[in-house]
């Protein structure tokens, strides 16, 4: 077991580094010297060549890659071009809010897309199955950003029973579980529990079907055996392949936020990369990449770690 | 159902968070992407400066913003006086007002106003600010000499005689030394404990999502003691975001409203505030070389192009269509020739005799950005212009980029990289007094990075034109010259001069004493919410 | 959005009797939903292809008379956008740019993704190491945010968004590749094919790429539908098509400010991006069961 963690270490640390290598490269591929959105347009030669060495953009690339690894390692993530405010503390208030909306829309998915992926697995080529299976496909092929609007157009629009934007009457600051600010998030957690509903129901059903294929499984059935204890197994082989699955989307969806939270203007990291963007920020920019990348990064060893605990078949593979 | 869901929501918030709504809170969601710097010089244009600028701050020359029904005119501020030497005319005295104190409890002198100059201009100063600097810089192109002559009277030296000066000084916000030397010498700190001498102050901010402020009962103008609260700014640059926010009763009051949820926020008992102010809403066009704005007949054929009734249409009647540079009836519009009005046939005649058609079709690029302080609806209605000038055969190319992108590229200029090889920007301008008006675009000393002649214009008969008005300290006559200036900006069809906006703010039935001035700014001490 | 982890579980070569690829249209034909889909699929590209035939009207010509017009107007049954244009014309036409930036990133990482995986699975050893650990760290970014996060660097346009989605399916591309040519490289008659001395480019060109393209295409077929919505996506944010193109993310965006007055109108784009979505996922669904292949 700890052979197989260490390996998988070894495997992610090279990895790391080629994300990082990537996040730092974005700046150097947008089109224009990095330094122009930094310098006041009046800037005089002087303060640009003090500039220059203050960003260190004087040096050979290695070097200045390797300057920006230890500080970014220090948690040091720059400086933001547009507000001067340090990327870091803008970061962390970010991915908080980003982290409370995606958390709740991967248990909203995984909920329902156990229960659909269980039903149409469990009767399978039935009416039942068809329905929960065109649900499901129905899940990965909308325009999740699309289905937003459409839920913003019945339940602000029309109904007036939710808001349509933000975090509540004081934005992000003084969130608390109440009435007033969770109603706020349920569109948005809505909208982003679609995708992966639909993924999850798809392993499962596929899974499902598949144990219940084994011999010996329908072997049971043939006898009788209460469905209970098929239940049972069905779950307990399932269960570490959904659950890696639904770690892999938790992972997806906080690196995927910025469609969902444009449409709601929740103040998440997505809602900040489209600021960064629009702003040519690019401090602010590869910091933000930065960090959910790296997140997915440890996700995905995470969940793979958790999953050979659960199934030490998966080591072998 | 309807009813009894907003029931159990009014009563959530009444148990929650009554004490504070019962006193007076005003939730203003603001058209800029985030909290304006709060320093004393705030980025985010007219938007920022209306509330970060003067709510924290005051400047040594004020803006009337009492009246509604007449253009403002200026007013003592922290000065209570000024004059220029009768014998030299570069050289201004300003009487600084006794007992002033900062939000900080110190006390303003005429050193603390020096101090202050020296933050923007004095760039080996130590508490110079490039943030601040690249604001309010370029707001003062007059200032060469300053000093403090006794702690009450400062001293004022122009470049060249300037009647112009009191306009600019207004821009600049006066904040407090004693506050940056308790932050450590760091605008950084400063920035989330800022200490001005304005009405307000700030309470808190999250970047981004909020900002508080509260009264400051010690102001040295009564009058201007605010009677809320507590006054709370929420970015919401995304005008379908502002309108929902005021219709689910998240904010109060919101700052242009989208044109088309104008009619469904008055059907929901909303008031929609409106005024004319000193604002158009232009193409500024580039004077560099290559540009193909340079021929007066391309300019025109574009001016000629433009629907504006059309326009009109698109903004749900929220606009005044552009006769000239300055608003129609405005006491420099002068006589203008040159009509603005649609007229396809002349402007492809135009076109022709410039030398563009099927063979040479005119293409050419134009900067435009999704939203902004003063730029109204700048997406449909650039693409409607758009479609106008295809009518008459040019076709435009737009580079969209964020409003704050925007104005840094505005101060770079044409010719600077930041510019993209465009031909021109779709810009708003502020034109409340001869300097912001006229002369910031035009003279030739001011083409970036010394000012903001974002084109590279430099003609002689102007720069004529803008030395009289300098030197024409007598109001009347001033006035002539100004009128001429006008008739020049029109005839030559210097801009794509399109519209002027209206101002237009919807607020909920509770907003109650706000007095829309004919300004950019406004005076938010006078509001109060009911029940 | 994101694409379901790709199953790495080798996919197994198959075995191909003379009459395996009449009984996969056999297969195909008796599917309906999977049909239909094709139908769909076919009509929309017609559509594309034939828009200023099929078109009632100018996509572009703009009215501020008849702006944000209802569902059902005559002459317009679409309604009208916010600058008075057709809205069906104007969804015919953004066919066109749609499909298009959907389409195109798939099809071209499918070959640079199969070449990329099947040189690393074919020849192995240090230059799959290389290859596929390069592929690795590309594959480490959700794809929504590698997407976003290229093309915003890169500025927004046509060309960049189409270089910035390829750049993001060639690693879910290139790894199922990588696998199924590991997978049926080892298989006997290879190591037979070797051991008699042919030269690598011909096994490559008749056993592998037999034996494994199939799979991968049935596997970026799949991916179609996560492009075309991320795609839109982008221009949705603003970093892809540019005013005034009719494409169904801008209208989408453009429109988004219009749902207090015509919200019906308002969400007609995005209708186009989902029924598009799922008619390429249906079909890719049935191709698979269609070819036997578990994924």
């Amino acid at each position: 077991m700890l052979s197989y963690i260490l390996k998988r270490l070894a495997l992610t640390i090279p990895v790391a580094f080629g994300v990082s290598i990537v996040c730092f490269m974005l700046v150097h591929i947008a089109p224009g010297d990095p330094l122009t959105s930094v310098l006041p347009p009046d800037a005089s030669a002087q303060l640009q060549s003090e500039m220059r060495k203050l960003y260190g953009f004087d040096r050979p690339l290695p070097v200045q890659y390797g300057l920006w690894v230890m500080k970014t390692l220090q948690g040091d993530l720059g400086v933001s071009i547009a507000t001067g405010r340090p990327v870091a503390s803008e970061l962390g208030k970010a991915l908080g809010n980003t982290l409370m909306l995606a958390v709740l829309a991967t248990m909203i998915g995984f909920l329902f897309g156990c229960l659909f992926g269980f039903v149409a697995g469990y009767f399978r080529d039935s009416w039942i199955d068809r329905l929960a299976s065109f649900v499901s496909i129905i899940g990965v092929s909308v325009p999740h950003y699309w289905l937003g609007m459409v839920l913003v157009i019945i339940f602000s629009v029309q109904l007036n029973w939710l808001p349509a934007t933000g975090a509540g009457p004081g934005g992000s600051a003084d969130w608390a579980w109440d009435w007033v600010h969770v109603r706020h998030l349920i569109l948005p957690a809505m909208t982003m529990s679609v995708i992966p509903m639909g993924i999850i129901a798809r392993t499962v059903r596929a899974l499902v079907a598949e144990i219940l294929s084994q011999e010996f499984v329908s072997g049971l059935r043939a006898k009788g055996l209460l469905d209970f204890g098929v239940f049972r197994h069905v779950v307990k082989n399932a269960a570490p392949t959904a659950l890696a699955v639904m770690g892999l989307q938790l992972g997806y969806l906080l690196g995927g936020s910025i469609l969902i939270e444009t449409v709601f203007s929740w103040p998440g990291t997505g809602f900040l990369l489209g600021q960064a963007i629009f702003q040519r920020d690019l401090p602010l920019l590869q910091g933000t990449i930065l960090v959910l990348a790296m997140f997915f990064v440890a996700l995905n060893l995470i969940v793979d770690i958790v999953q050979s605990m659960l199934d030490p078949r998966v080591q072998r593979a | 159902m309807r009813r009894v869901f907003h029931t159990l929501t009014a009563m959530t918030v009444l148990s929650l968070a009554s004490p504070v709504l019962a006193q007076g809170t005003l939730r203003i969601g603001m058209t800029a992407s985030d909290i304006p710097l709060t320093t004393g010089q705030p980025d985010q244009g007219g938007e920022g400066q209306r509330f970060m600028g003067f709510t924290l701050y005051d400047a040594l020359v004020a803006w009337d913003l009492t009246r509604s029904d007449k253009p403002s005119g200026l007013i003592p501020g922290l000065a209570t006086g000024w004059s220029v030497d009768a014998n030299d005319k570069t050289k201004w005295t300003f009487r600084i007002r006794e007992g002033v104190k900062f939000h900080d409890g110190s006390t303003l002198t005429a050193d603390a106003v020096v101090w202050n100059f020296d933050k923007l201009l004095k760039s080996d100063a130590p508490q110079f600010d490039q943030r601040q600097a690249s604001q309010g810089r370029s707001r003062i192109p007059a200032v060469a000499a300053y000093r403090a002559v006794d702690p009450l009277t400062l001293e004022i030296t122009t470049r060249a005689p300037d009647a112009t000066l009191p306009y600019q000084l207004a821009w600049i916000g006066i904040s407090s030394p004693a506050q940056w030397e308790k932050k450590g010498k760091n605008w950084q700190e400063v920035a989330k404990e800022p200490s001005g001498t304005g009405p307000w102050k700030l309470a808190g901010f999250t970047p981004r999502e909020r900002a508080e402020l509260v009264p400051n009962k010690d102001h040295w103008d009564k009058t201007r003691i605010p009677k809320l609260d507590k006054l709370i700014l929420i970015p919401l640059p995304e005008p379908n975001a502002r309108t929902a926010a005021l219709r689910s009763g998240q904010v109060d009051w919101i700052e242009a409203p989208a044109p088309d949820a104008v009619p469904t926020l008055k059907s929901n008992g909303f008031q929609i505030v409106t005024n004319v102010y000193p604002h158009n809403w232009t193409w500024h066009f580039s004077s560099a070389e290559g540009s193909p704005w340079n021929d007066v007949r391309v300019r025109k054929a574009a001016n000629l192009a433009v629907d504006r009734e059309g326009l009109k249409e698109l903004l749900g009647g929220l606009m005044v269509p552009a006769e000239g540079f300055m608003p129609p009836g405005h006491q420099w519009f002068g006589k203008p020739t040159f009509k603005l009005k649609r007229d396809l046939a002349e402007a492809k005649k135009l076109l022709a005799e410039a030398g563009y058609g099927p063979g040479k079709p005119f293409v050419t690029k134009i900067l435009i950005s999704p939203s902004g302080s003063g730029q109204m609806q700048p997406l449909p209605m650039n693409e409607f212009i758009q479609q106008n000038l295809a009518d008459a055969g040019m076709k435009i190319d737009f580079e969209v980029v964020e409003w704050n992108t925007l104005i840094n590229i505005w101060r770079a200029g044409a010719k600077h990289d930041s510019s993209r090889g465009a031909t021109g920007m779709n810009y708003s301008y502020f034109i409340q007094d001869p300097f912001t008006g006229f002369i910031r675009h035009l003279q030739c000393n001011l083409q970036p990075p010394a000012g903001t002649n974002w084109g590279h214009y430099c003609d002689k008969e102007m720069e004529g034109l803008f030395d009289q008005i300098r030197t024409t300290f007598d109001a009347e006559a001033q006035n002539k010259v100004l009128e001429k200036v006008h008739e020049k900006y029109v005839n030559e069809a210097l801009f794509l001069m399109v519209t002027h906006d209206v101002n237009a703010r919807a607020m909920s039935g509770k907003v109650k004493g706000f007095v829309q001035a004919q300004n950019w700014f406004q005076n938010f001490s006078s509001i109060s919410m009911a029940p | 959005m994101s694409m379901a982890a790709p199953a790495l579980t080798a996919i197994a070569a198959i075995e191909k009797s003379p009459g395996y690829w009449a009984g996969v249209m056999r297969r195909f034909r008796r599917d309906p939903v999977a049909m239909a889909a094709l139908i769909i699929v076919l009509a929309l590209v017609l559509m594309a292809i034939f828009a200023p035939f099929v078109a009632p009207a100018d996509p572009y010509r703009s009215s501020m008379i008849r702006r944000l017009r209802p569902i059902g107007t005559p002459g317009f049954p679409l309604g009208t956008d916010e600058l008075g244009r057709d809205m069906l014309s104007r969804l015919i036409h953004g066919a066109r740019l749609s499909l298009l930036m959907g389409v195109t990133p798939v099809f071209i990482a499918f070959f640079v993704g199969s070449a990329i995986g099947i040189t690393a699975g074919f020849v192995g050893g240090k230059v799959n190491t290389v290859l596929m650990r390069t592929i690795d760290v590309f594959f480490a970014f959700p794809s929504v945010l590698l997407a976003i996060a290229l093309s915003g660097a890169l500025g927004a346009g046509i060309f960049n968004g189409l270089l910035s989605l390829t750049i993001v399916f060639v690693p879910p591309i290139a790894r199922i590749a990588e696998s199924v040519t590991t997978a049926v490289r080892k298989i006997e008659y290879i190591e037979a094919a070797r051991a008699s001395g042919a030269s690598a480019f011909r096994i490559v060109r008749i056993h592998v790429l037999g034996n494994v393209i199939g799979p991968i295409f049935v596997y970026a077929t799949g991916l179609i539908s996560v492009s075309l919505i991320l795609a839109s996506g982008l221009s949705f944010l603003g970093l892809g098509v540019k005013p005034p193109e009719p494409e169904w993310g801008l209208m989408l965006n453009t429109l988004r400010n219009a749902i207090y007055v015509q919200p019906w109108v308002a969400a007609l784009p995005g209708l186009m991006i989902f029924i598009t979505s799922i008619s390429f996922n249906l079909l890719s669904d049935g191709l698979r069961s269609a070819m036997d292949i578990k994924a």
